[in-house]
């Protein structure tokens, strides 16, 4: 355990570097990367497509708020889907828990994201945005339950791309789709009557909401679709640790 | 170095490592869609439909300050067995039993991370091994002296040479003062004095009671650094005893291999490889000998530089036992000559002591030096009669007794 701990911290380390250490804007494009969409978006759909309706708030508040958490599980899927093979000459090589690997890979995106989250936010108020910091006893909970959700679907990702290698290519446009699906860049009310049974049953529409409600709201009362979501996430969890313990004995193999 | 944890436990006999049974199927992918089907049945808990077989039904023991040499052709399971020790991979089948850390060394580099520096990749091994930062700070100068590349260190270890990725890898594994060490052909690779330096050091360590698991095509680290060896082939235990016996036997049977089962070559052939060539062999009286009868061999070999080779003629068991081999030049003798390229040799041995049973007769060339070999014909002999000795060969003998005394003591039926 002790060992793995220490494999985790390294690995952590490892990862936090190797991604932004070979580039020459280093840590600040973790930063950059979100707040140029968030401009690009803000210039789409307030200027050009006038769009309105942002249950009272302004846009940049509404879709930050709701941007960072979906663009840090999209990032920790994507990562995580191809990191094992950047690990390879270990995993041939060395015995240890390869999930270790994804672990750390997950853990390093998030945080950082997360880091950048707390910034916007924080800028945003300084710009006069009404923004419910108390939320953030809540919004910390639903980060950490989405945390364990990406973990356990990246789990199942990175192990079957060893095995096949398209997964981080299907992976790609499917992340877009459901971005598209889920309602970062609009409010679920302008979303049509018939359709919204589906939005609703995305779970990530569950985390925006609830991060909104939050943040913008200052409802921080938990409710029983909290507890669902908690349990699906372990649930998913550990359907993935079980999917990567099965396959990963045979990595040495195909990696 | 450090001697670590191993001294402390050299009196007990529970062995380090126990191997039974061992065996390790690869998944063998035969369509497109294979991979996609392996994933399923995987996950289903079941092996792989089609498999190849790297490693089967090896047991093996090893013990607290002993050293085992592992050898065998390229794909024989070497590796594979290696791994299994160190951890990498599961057996399909069989069963293991470590006792004690295992560090390995398998192969160039191993678990290094290129981009890193070797600093942080003495970081990442210790972490990888189970030590915690305080132990490591103890280590890290002992590995960086013992590693002596001198600046490299704090470069990324792609630049390095091979020789000096293997002279980091071998500082870091021997720094961790595993229980089992376990390398693979790592001493291959490496100039000669830091070759010195790893022998002398894998010498103290096994002094020391430390556990070698030591891989090499060199006969020669083999037998000067492990007592017992173990020769795999095609996945299977093909002989397993004292390192000495087992790397003469591995010898052998490569310099059989290069030469096995060969018809004689044609003279065009020979000519155009630049052999020394067996071109005929014959028995008489033939395939059958009786037992105790004189048998004549003859024959002529080929020489494409018109000097006489030397000739050398071996008798075996038909499981590949020698029994006994002569050459021209032990005795001093040559092959005449029949024309330019062309010398017949003729031998004759009386009274052939050979028990009943299969033989194989071979008739070698060598270079007129007597010390390559460059062709092997082989012919088989069924020597035929009845009698009750064991062995190969009747030795004269006399019995220094009476026939009578034998009898009185014989019990009575």
């Amino acid at each position: 355990m002790r060992r793995n701990v220490a494999l985790f911290r390294n690995f952590f380390k490892r990862e936090l570097s190797t991604r932004y250490l070979g580039s020459a804007t280093g840590l600040a494009w973790a930063l950059l990367h979100p707040l140029v969409l968030l401009a690009v978006y803000y210039f789409v759909f307030t200027q050009i497509f006038h769009a309105a309706g942002f249950r009272g708030s302004n846009f940049l508040t509404f879709v930050a708020v709701a941007l960072w958490p979906w663009l840090a599980a999209q990032e920790g899927l994507q990562r995580a889907a191809t990191v094992l093979s950047g690990y390879s000459g270990l995993i041939r090589k060395v015995a240890f828990p390869h999930e270790i690997v994804v672990y750390a890979s997950v853990a390093a995106t998030l945080a950082l994201q997360f880091a950048g989250y707390l910034a916007v936010l924080l800028a945003l108020a300084l710009f006069g945005e009404p923004l419910h910091f108390e939320g953030l006893l809540l919004a910390v909970p639903l980060w950490i339950v989405m945390a364990i959700a990406v973990t356990g679907v990246a789990l199942a990702l990175a192990a079957l791309q060893v095995f096949v290698r398209d997964v981080e290519h299907v992976l790609m446009p499917v992340l877009m789709i459901v971005m598209y699906l889920t309602p970062i860049l609009y409010p679920r009310t302008l979303v049509p009557e018939t359709v919204r049974p589906w939005i609703a049953a995305n779970p990530f529409a569950w985390l925006v909401d609830r991060l909104r409600e939050a943040l913008l709201d200052g409802r921080l009362t938990p409710t029983w679709n909290d507890a669902a979501a908690a349990v699906t996430a372990v649930l998913l969890l550990l359907a993935g640790r079980w999917l990567f313990r099965r396959l990963s004995p045979h990595f040495e193999d195909f990696i | 170095m450090n001697s670590g944890p191993i001294a402390e436990h050299s009196l007990d006999h529970e062995p380090l490592l126990k191997l039974e049974g061992v065996g390790k199927d690869y998944a063998k992918l035969e369509s497109r869609g294979g991979r996609l089907r392996l994933v399923c049945s995987l996950l289903r808990g079941r092996g792989a439909a089609h498999v190849f077989r790297a490693l089967d039904g090896v047991g093996l023991e090893l013990r607290r300050g002993e050293s085992l040499g592992v050898i065998g052709e390229n794909g024989a399971g070497k590796s594979t067995l290696l791994k299994i020790v160190a951890g990498v991979i599961r057996p399909t089948r069989g069963t293991l039993h470590v006792r004690g850390r295992v560090g390995a060394l398998l192969e160039l580099g191993s678990g290094f991370h290129p981009e890193y520096s070797g600093l942080a990749n003495i970081e990442l091994a210790s972490a990888l091994f189970g030590l915690t930062a305080d132990e490591l700070a103890a280590r890290r100068e002992e590995i960086i002296a013992f590693a002596d590349i001198g600046e490299h260190i704090h470069e990324p270890i792609k630049h390095y040479s091979s020789g000096m990725v293997v002279r980091l890898g071998f500082a870091v594994a021997t720094a961790l003062t595993p229980d089992i060490l376990i390398t693979d052909e790592v001493l291959a690779v490496g100039d000669e004095s830091f070759q010195k330096k790893c022998i002398a050091w894998i010498e103290r360590y096994l002094a020391q009671g430390g556990t070698l698991l030591l891989c090499s095509h060199s006969m020669y680290h083999i037998q000067k650094l492990t007592r017992h060896a173990i020769w795999l082939r095609d996945g299977r235990l093909e002989r397993q005893g004292p390192s000495a016996e087992v790397a003469q036997a591995y010898i052998t049977f490569n310099e059989e291999k290069s030469a096995r089962g060969k018809q004689p070559m044609s003279l065009e052939q020979a000519a155009a490889a630049h052999f020394y060539a067996i071109q005929s062999f014959e028995l008489t009286p033939g395939k059958a000998l009786p037992h105790g009868a004189d048998l004549k061999l003859a024959g002529e070999a080929y020489s494409p530089d018109g000097r006489a080779p030397v000739i050398m003629i071996g008798v075996g068991r038909v499981d590949g036992t020698a029994v006994y081999a002569v050459a021209t030049d032990m005795d001093g003798v040559l092959p005449y000559r029949v024309s330019e390229n062309r010398f017949a040799f003729e031998l004759t041995l009386p009274r052939v002591a050979l028990l009943p049973g299969k033989y194989l007769l071979r008739a070698h060339a060598l270079d007129p030096e007597g010390v390559r070999l460059f062709d092997t014909v082989e012919r088989p002999l069924q020597v035929t009669g009845e009698t009750r000795e064991l062995g190969f060969v009747r030795l004269e003998h006399r019995w220094e007794m009476h026939t009578s005394r034998i009898r009185a003591e014989m019990p009575v039926e």
